[in-house]
């Protein structure tokens, strides 16, 4: 174990090389490319012993790690704002795979250079985990633990972890380097599920064909993989489902369900080995006795906890809850964290248009199945990297202190 | 350079199942037969959108790459995964069609070529859009109609001429670019087994009649390819090293284009004046290869 000061992209970098990648696939965009550059240095020297696919573009850099998943490689890519946009489709399919990839995002505002968080939050629908990180340390520990996460039995998913552009991408800070032994006991080599080789071929379709014919009637004649892939239907045998389409959304449900509880215990099991956990799903910050609690993600969180500590200081009861994962939406917790304070206010660094902050609507909606439900404000704050200074969360938290003590506060929703 | 193989040469095994549920005469189901015939067993395939993944059952670990334009980066994915698998055996092969060649793959496709994968990619050339009903590609002759492409007082079928795919390929310098034709198997099957054995980046270009989108009688499919073949109208090459160049197959004399056109639905509509474009421009180019024959491409 040793420290250096670093830029997160380089805590990126550490981590993709502890974690002991074998193949990485990247296009170079502004802020995330360092950790192109510092990984293929690695690669070059031989630091870190992996194939290294210098693509064309976003939606390339998925697929090659997509397939490269599939024979059982552990992978990493990174992009950052239109390179995601780019990536989008791509993002389905591995999602629909059910591929342990890991994916670092730079997150850059999708109109601007500057950081917002509406690049990865735009893909919540693609079925990747999403965790967002406040620190350089934090996100060399949210790499490692996004493996864990991603090829656990029980959640086999892909996993997103965010980093704040040039606010952690390009600025230095002390982080502890774990040593990898450590890391090779946490975090054992990734072996792919799939028999994909060609001299498996035959028995795999033995297996497919047992799996179609239960169900099914036994005089009812195999039909070959009919048009469809026979990679599909082993996923299919492995993931269950067969005839019902819909069952395979139901199962990748259930498995972002499933990794509510894996995110929490491989925080747990990280804070144990190493020293350092973030909560789980979110953190929860000078909660105790709170009255009104502020919510923020990624280096807002960190800005927040300074204004936390001011107004603590000055007497008043408001905490901080960092959201970390944003896919799963940790909507129990949030649900627990309504329940004891009369106030919460939702600082969203990001836009869906035409209805508003993300985390507010999804917010608000955990609340729905409390008797008492805590008043919800919003506020829409550093969208295109516009600064986020204590002051400002100071006066956010002041006012929904104030809603939490019954005063009339409006609007509901406000720009900061 | 490929040898010189007689249809007896063709290996017996069959890489697919039997039954077949695609359009009766379709040269899409001929080439994918084929081509496994001679990659053999120890071989994967990919595929994208388009009529392959509805009628293709080969027995061999097959992937649907779940993004039309990402048919070569999932071939790079998988190539690289098996030589971290110590399995560099494997021939790691894409059935890809004109669509996901030409038009919505060729960015990821030239990168492939230029970063020179260890893969071996198969175009079956229907040349339109068959599997969405025939719309214009990139691949789709000069003067065809296609479902995009009408004949209508103004319209006289696609205006402009097809994309040279082959030659594109070929200045990447890739190791082997050959063109192939469902009437010749095999010429096919003397491609497929002389790239099996080259490493790096290889490219077959396969003309693959479709009477649906074509509008011929289903026995013709090959009939159709054999004449384009004959007329000029699909040339048989190689190309080695992206450059040395060969025709494979050299018809004693050009058969007329008209012979070929007159039988498609798809050309019923040219005029006498249009056939004579098709024909200057078709031999013409033969003139060209045939010049480039046994030399270098540039």
């Amino acid at each position: 174990m040793k420290s250096e000061v670093m830029v997160g992209n380089k805590a990126v970098a550490y981590a993709v090389k502890l974690a002991r990648a074998r193949l990485i696939s990247a296009y170079p965009i502004t802020p995330q490319t360092t950790i192109v550059q510092y990984l293929s240095d690695m690669v070059a020297s031989g630091e870190l012993d992996a194939e290294f696919v210098n693509v064309e573009g976003e939606i390339t850099a998925q697929m090659v790690c997509m397939a490269a998943s599939i024979t059982g490689a552990r992978v990493f890519t990174a992009t950052s704002g239109p390179g995601l946009l780019y990536m989008h489709h791509a993002l389905h399919g591995t999602a629909r795979y059910r591929l342990p990839v890991v994916m670092a995002v730079a997150n850059r505002g999708v109109r601007t250079m500057g950081p917002d968080h509406t690049d990865l939050m735009a893909q919540r629908d693609t079925g990747w985990i999403q965790l967002y990180c406040e620190n350089n340390q934090e996100v060399l520990d949210t790499g490692l633990m996004a493996y864990r996460i991603a090829e656990d039995e029980r959640v086999r998913l892909p996993v997103a972890f965010g980093l704040d552009g040039y606010v952690l991408s390009y600025t230095a800070e002390p982080v502890t380097i774990p040593g990898q032994e450590e890391v090779d006991e946490f975090l054992p080599p990734y072996k792919g599920d799939y028999p994909v080789l060609p001299e498996n071929f035959d028995a795999e379709i033995e297996e497919y064909k047992r799996h179609w014919s239960q169900g099914k009637s036994i005089d009812e004649p195999f039909t070959p993989l009919p048009a469809d892939e026979s990679f599909s239907h082993l996923t299919m045998v492995k993931w269950g489902g067969g005839h019902d389409l819909q069952w395979r959304w139901r199962a990748h449900q259930e498995a972002m369900t499933r990794a509510k509880k894996v995110i929490k215990e491989v925080d747990e099991e990280y804070g144990r080995r190493f020293g350092r956990s973030y909560g789980g799903l979110v953190d929860e910050y000078r909660c105790e006795d709170a009255e009104a609690v502020i919510v923020a993600m990624g280096t807002i969180a960190s800005t927040a906890r300074a204004a936390i500590d001011r107004l603590r200081g000055d007497g008043k009861p408001v905490g901080l809850v960092k959201l970390k994962a944003f896919r799963p939406f940790p909507a129990e917790e949030f649900a627990r964290i309504g329940e004891g304070v009369k106030a919460i206010g939702v600082l969203d660094r990001n836009i869906s248009l035409g209805e508003g902050g993300v985390a507010f609507n999804s917010i608000r909606s955990a609340m729905y199945g409390l008797d008492e439900r805590p008043a919800i404000l919003g506020y829409h704050v550093g969208l295109a990297g516009n600064e986020v200074r204590v002051q400002d969360i100071t006066r956010i938290a002041e006012r929904t202190l104030k809603a939490a003590r019954g005063e009339k506060v409006e609007p509901l929703v406000t720009w900061v | 350079m490929s040898k010189k193989l007689s249809i007896m040469d063709i290996p017996d095994e069959e890489a697919v199942w039997p039954g077949n549920p695609a359009c009766q005469g379709c040269g899409g189901s001929i080439v994918g037969r084929l081509v496994y015939k001679a990659l053999g067993r120890n071989s994967v395939r990919v595929e994208v959108a388009s009529c392959a993944p509805g009628f293709m059952n080969i027995r061999v670990p097959s992937f649907y790459a779940p993004a039309f334009e990402g048919a070569a980066a999932f071939l790079t994915g998988l190539s690289r995964g098996y030589k971290l698998m110590g399995r560099e055996d494997v021939v790691v092969a894409g059935l890809i069609g004109d669509g996901g060649t030409v038009d919505i793959g060729f960015q990821g496709l030239s990168a492939a070529a230029e970063r020179n994968e260890n893969i071996f990619w198969f175009t079956y050339d229907n040349e339109a859009y068959m599997n969405t009903g025939g719309q214009r590609s990139s691949s789709t002759p000069l003067l065809a109609r296609s479902a995009t492409t009408p004949i209508t007082e103004k319209s006289r079928g696609k205006s402009e001429a097809k994309k040279n795919l082959p030659f594109i390929l070929a200045l990447h310098r890739v190791p082997y670019v050959s063109t192939a034709s469902v009437a010749y198997p095999e010429d096919l099957v003397a491609k497929i087994l002389y790239g099996k054995g080259l490493k790096g980046f290889r490219y077959m270009h396969i003309h693959a009649p479709c009477p649906t989108g074509w509008g011929f009688d289903p026995k013709d499919a090959i009939k159709v390819s054999r004449l384009s073949v004959e007329s000029g109208l699909w040339p048989l090459y190689e190309i080695e090293g992206g450059r040395r160049f060969r025709l494979t197959y050299k018809p004693r004399e050009l058969a007329p284009v008209s012979e070929a056109l007159k039988i498609q639905g798809r050309f019923r509509h040219l005029t006498e004046e249009e056939t004579d474009t098709i024909q200057r421009i078709t031999t013409d180019n033969w003139d060209r290869l045939l010049a480039l024959d046994g030399g270098e491409i540039c």
